[in-house]
């Protein structure tokens, strides 16, 4: 599939064209924003047909909203972001099904030393996956978007409707719930907590 | 990770485990995701032109009168009505409005109003 040819157009304006039933606006978004939101839900999920089933599914959310969508009330990406990470909690929570206790997904077990740090690497990235999902739905954007999509405090302000000051507060609580819940872990995790 | 415990801080490790996740490679979608997703929307996309939105509830009713036409002869027939109901007041006095005196025009009529005379 080509690269994004528009570079300097929006989100918005591609999403407005398609509204009206332009495919090439189709094709521009698909490849502008399907690698972003498949990433986002590869690092949350850990597992790449999921991943590629979340991306799916928040694309097709899009492509219905678009005859509705206004511009300037909310950012595409943003938008997607919160889609994104939604989908992908109900997932963990459905895997996890309270079968799983978070403090059995950090088990490293393998004799072997790059084997061995690799289930580790896994397991510390599945443990903060399981932590993330217990998180309040506001401190999981947060905390996704500042630490995994590099987001800046306004942008983030933008995509949860608070204030700026608000934002702080948010990540700091998401990672104060975050520190406590795998507090206990972090020997086994490879970390001194 | 790799840092002595003494030069960090309490949850400093939480940071580094969020940034080794967000530093964690990602696979490149599969060109098969890319087609499914496009298929996605052209089976769903408006057609050329847009979808017609959906009027706000007042317009609906204004359309299902008849149009502003429609509307403006309602309102023409709802202001005369109301004028002729004020007139006539004057002639059975605004007290009428709130009077609980029953106005019976039957006795001033006979047989359905009409006066028979025999003979």
């Amino acid at each position: 599939m080509p690269l994004d040819t528009s570079p300097d157009t929006d989100d918005a304006a591609f999403l407005a064209r398609y509204g009206r039933g332009d495919a090439a606006a189709a094709r521009s978004l698909t490849v502008r924003l399907v690698p972003r939101v498949h990433a986002q839900a590869y690092r949350m999920l850990g597992d790449a047909a999921e991943a590629e089933d979340v991306a799916q599914e928040a694309m097709m959310r899009l492509w219905k909203i678009a005859p509705d969508w206004r511009e300037g009330e909310a950012k595409v990406s943003t938008w997607l972001f919160r889609v994104v990470a939604n989908l992908c909690t109900d997932r963990l929570r459905k895997r996890r099904g309270g079968n799983v206790p978070l403090e059995d997904v950090a088990e490293p077990a393998d004799p072997t030393p790059s084997v061995e740090a690799n289930m580790q690497t896994r397991a510390r990235q599945d443990a903060l996956r399981a932590a993330l999902a217990e998180l309040p739905e506001r401190q999981r954007n947060a905390v996704a978007m500042r630490h995994f999509d590099g987001a800046s405090n306004p942008e983030i302000a933008a995509a949860l409707s608070i204030s700026t000051e608000a934002v702080e507060s948010l990540t700091a609580r998401g990672k104060r719930a975050l520190a406590h819940a795998l507090k206990g872990q972090a020997d086994a995790l490879g970390y001194k907590g | 990770m790799t840092r002595p415990p003494d030069r960090r801080d309490d949850a400093a490790w939480l940071d580094e485990m969020l940034d080794e996740m967000a530093g964690s490679d990602v696979p490149a979608p599969a060109p098969d995701l890319m087609a499914r997703v496009l298929a996605d929307a052209v089976a769903q996309m408006p057609p050329p032109g847009g979808a017609p939105a959906s009027a706000p509830l007042w317009r609906q009713i204004v359309r299902g009168l008849g149009g502003w036409s429609a509307v403006g002869g309602l309102v023409a027939a709802a202001a005369t009505g109301f004028v002729v109901g004020l007139g006539g007041l004057e002639t059975v006095g605004a007290d009428a409005l709130w009077s609980d005196t029953y106005y019976d025009s039957s006795t001033a009529l006979d047989a359905f109003g009409w006066d028979y005379e025999e003979g």
